[in-house]
């Protein structure tokens, strides 16, 4: 193993509040603070261990399952927000984010609330297991099935929807296939649609011929295809590219990519146990890694709720995300977010202020959705010099402190904090995780 | 620019190159003081085509329409055989000073009676499904967006769930409700922090420095929209929820805004029963909103740099039912607002004596148009490989 897998053993004053929040901000979404100091008493492993757990609470994830007669997709929104946001599975969340974001289905053209629901569960239960048995589930997955059209792909009539994007977006990345291997693959695939709600297969529009797919020639079927597809050499690279665009920073070296494949194959395709050397690697601590992506919509609102210990209504959080860029369960294409510096525009910068600062104002029960109390969460005394510490300890941030120090100097206490936390919050320096 | 194969299949033939379509690009005049925009009015539901440019020369419009039909005497003539609906004079009259262009026939085969996917195709331009959630709007504000970061090349002024067409790869174009929403939240001794911090700001390569110049961006548009809201109107509008959307793109275009592509709905055009009344009151607030608008851009010198289409994701059936009202249909005419279109009627009359399962057929495919606005009026590559409508005759 390259030295950048190695786990990083932090000397006493390394593993300090910008190394915890580093590591909730991207293993989770973000850490109230008293699950920072937790973090700052315990540890980097246990540390590690809790955001690892599954704990959510059962009556909220459960709270969904009367709601979806309704067929109204901001409920579905918002309550993935709610889980989000309750951090009771910090990694479980993240990961089924970054899951929804690979294999990228929209309501728009499914239309239907319990199939994004059930789509959803998919990701969640099986995100952190075998990435072979989760791919094998999103190709069966009733919602994919009717976003990427397998319902009409016929013997005959091959439609080439899913087996491209499983070969281009999912799973191998362009230049790692031929567009013959997507043609045979549609012929591989014909007959897997839907009933209903569930998966069907029907023989009779299946093409059983002979295809020729990655040089070798047999009458393969869909689930050959997806044998064939994860035994390409470039199948553990794409993974590993997620896991690197996702967890440590946009554009990773080759030679990152390579050694973290090498650690999902050996880990049996496990994304929990990959992810376990990923998250406490010298590679994840170094500078190279921090601050070095543009935060999300979802994770922006998230984790600046999370650090002011504020509670945020889920619907609101929901709107408040979409309005940003990131409707949940509508990304854009089969691509999901393009992410990074596409997130940014006027419009979109505005919604990013507007909803920060609307964190900051509700101080004291002002917003009937949003519950902070600046007050408590600073501690007694002039408070304004802390808040930099607390939201922003890690970056370049002594021009943020010096203006934070002598904002609205005629003003009392509570309003300077609301002022000073909303300045840090809407800073270009908050938006970089 | 990345461009995927996908997008440019035609009739089963991959057409993967754009070059040839790009050599047409410098058709765009250097003479326009600000850059070109295209406002889309979409009519939704299903605008009744027949009803709304009217062929009452024809016996079996009649004979289809027992109840619905107009009567010839109340309608505004645009030709021997073709007249506008009683409830859109205004319209007429623009159509008179060779501002409004009628396109007959505009559709695509196989016409689906679905709104969904209907809409869908309209907004993808894409029939065959393959266009993976991306508009043609959207399309088009990625191109812009990749020679101008951080600009806002669209915008969909509206309150519902953002369409389709305003998708692009590179982000969803934003929504504007009302001249409110791009108001910042302020709080007390934020505005010179946050100018104070901007100056000492890095400027280099990084994506702090990126943020930096977005958000610098943003708070001068924000600022901008500030004092639009305060400029006096230059004109009447009605009171209609189209006029104030109208209204609101028209000071944005005055004020210097760098939005370019501008979409807006008007619903209520699917009249299944008792259709007459209403189909009215909706012809009514378009053409009534629309004069408007012309007469707001006439007053700020912007003109001249706008195009408005109007269209609607289907026709009605030409026959009417049995509620007095009409059915899911197929092609339609579509508007062109602006002198740019050339005025007049324009392309193929649907033939009422040859109808296709009840629906007359399309004689214009909505993509050549798509394909004329893309390239000759926005200066961007089109979205598909039909050949471009020739606008200005």
């Amino acid at each position: 193993m390259s030295e950048w897998l190695e786990p990083w053993r932090p000397s006493a004053g390394d593993w300090d509040r910008a190394a915890a929040q580093h590591l909730w901000r991207r293993a989770g979404f973000g850490a109230r603070p008293a699950e920072l100091e937790r973090a700052l008493e315990e540890g980097l492993e246990p540390t590690l261990a809790r955001l690892s757990a599954a704990r959510g609470s059962p009556e909220l994830e459960a709270s969904i399952h009367p709601l979806l007669a309704a067929g109204d997709l901001e409920l579905l929104q918002a309550w993935w927000m709610a889980l989000i946001l309750e951090g009771g599975a910090p990694l479980r969340e993240r990961m089924t984010l970054v899951w929804h974001d690979l294999f990228a289905t929209s309501n728009d053209k499914v239309d239907d609330v319990r199939l994004m629901h059930a789509q959803n569960e998919l990701l969640r239960s099986a995100g952190l297991g075998d990435f072979r048995a989760l791919l094998r589930s999103v190709a069966r997955d009733p919602a994919m099935l009717r976003w990427l059209d397998g319902d009409t792909n016929r013997r005959g009539h091959p439609n080439e929807n899913f087996a491209r994007e499983l070969m281009e977006l999912f799973a191998l990345g362009i230049g790692n296939y031929e567009e013959r291997d997507v043609q045979e693959a549609a012929r591989a695939f014909s007959g897997w649609g839907t009933s209903g709600r569930a998966f069907a297969f029907r023989p009779e529009q299946h093409d059983a011929d002979e295809k020729t797919l990655f040089g070798r020639r047999g009458a393969w079927d869909g689930d050959d295809t997806l044998g064939l597809v994860l035994e390409q050499p470039a199948c553990a690279r794409h993974v590993a590219r997620v896991l690197l665009e996702a967890f440590v920073a946009p554009a990773p070296e080759e030679e990152w990519i390579a050694e973290l494949a090498g650690v999902l194959c050996a880990a049996e395709w496990r994304i929990d146990r990959t992810l376990e050397v990923l998250l406490s690697s010298r590679l994840f601590f170094s500078p190279r890694a921090r601050r070095a992506r543009i935060a999300g919509p979802v994770e922006l609102l998230a984790v600046a709720a999370r650090a002011l210990d504020a509670e945020l209504a889920p619907k609101r959080a929901a709107r408040l995300a979409a309005d940003m860029g990131q409707a949940l369960f509508r990304p854009p294409s089969v691509k999901g977010w393009d992410g990074g510096r596409a997130w940014i525009h006027s419009g979109s910068w505005i919604a990013r202020h507007n909803a920060l600062v609307a964190l900051a104002a509700a101080d004291g029960g002002r917003d009937g959705e949003i519950r902070v109390e600046l007050a408590a969460w600073l501690g007694s005394g002039e408070p304004s010099g802390r808040v930099v510490e607390r939201l922003l300890p890690d970056a370049a941030s002594a021009r943020l402190a010096a203006e934070v120090s002598s904002l609205a100097p005629g003003s009392n206490a509570a309003e300077r904090a609301r002022a000073a936390v909303a300045l840090v919050l809407t800073s270009p320096e908050f938006q970089l995780f | 620019m990345v461009l995927s194969r996908r997008r440019f299949l035609i009739d089963g033939v991959r057409v993967t190159a754009l070059a040839p379509a790009l050599a047409f690009l410098p058709r765009r005049p250097a003479e326009s003081p600000g850059e070109r925009v295209l406002v889309v009015v979409q009519l939704t539901g299903g605008n009744d085509g027949l009803n709304t440019v009217v062929p009452h020369r024809r016996d079996e419009y009649y004979r289809l329409r027992p109840t619905l039909g107009l009567e010839r005497s109340k309608l505004h003539a645009l030709d021997d055989d073709h007249a506008l609906h009683a409830s859109l004079g205004e319209l007429a009259e623009l159509y008179a000073e060779g501002r409004a262009t009628v396109v007959h026939g505009v559709g695509y085969p196989n016409a689906s009676r679905s709104h969904f996917r209907s809409l869908e195709i309209w907004h993808s331009a894409d029939p065959d499904g393959l266009a993976r959630g991306v508009g043609w709007l959207g399309r088009m504000a990625d191109q812009i967006l990749a020679s101008s970061p951080g600009a806002m090349p669209a915008l969909f002024v509206g309150d519902e769930q953002l369409p389709l067409a305003l998708m692009g790869e590179r982000g969803f174009a934003p929504t504007v409700r009302d001249e409110l929403s791009l108001r910042l939240a302020e709080l007390p001794g934020l505005e010179p922090a946050r100018a104070r911090l901007a100056e000492s700001a890095p400027r280099d390569a990084s994506d702090l420095a990126f943020l930096y110049a977005a958000a610098r961006g943003a708070y001068a548009a924000a600022e901008r929209m500030e004092e639009i809201v305060r400029r006096p109107a230059r004109v009447d509008y009605p009171e209609l929820a189209l006029a104030r959307k109208l209204q609101l793109i028209a000071k944005l275009v005055a004020g210097g805004f760098d939005t370019r592509l501008f979409l807006v709905t008007l619903g209520g055009f699917d009249t299944h029963a008792r259709q007459a009344a209403l189909h009215a009151a909706q012809l009514a607030e378009l053409s009534r909103s629309l004069a408007a608008f012309e007469r707001d851009l006439a007053a700020c010198g912007a003109r001249e740099r706008v195009l408005t289409l109007v269209f609607s994701e289907f026709g009605r059936r030409t026959a009417e039912n049995a509620s007095r009202g009409t059915d899911h249909g197929a092609a339609a005419p579509v508007f062109l607002l602006g002198a740019p279109g050339g005025g007049g009627l324009r392309g193929t009359p649907p033939d009422l004596a040859r109808l296709e399962d009840g629906d007359v057929g399309y004689t214009t495919d909505f993509r050549a148009l798509y394909a004329a606005l893309e390239r000759d009026w926005m200066g961007l590559a089109p979205s598909s490989a039909v050949a471009p409508f020739e606008l200005a005759r």
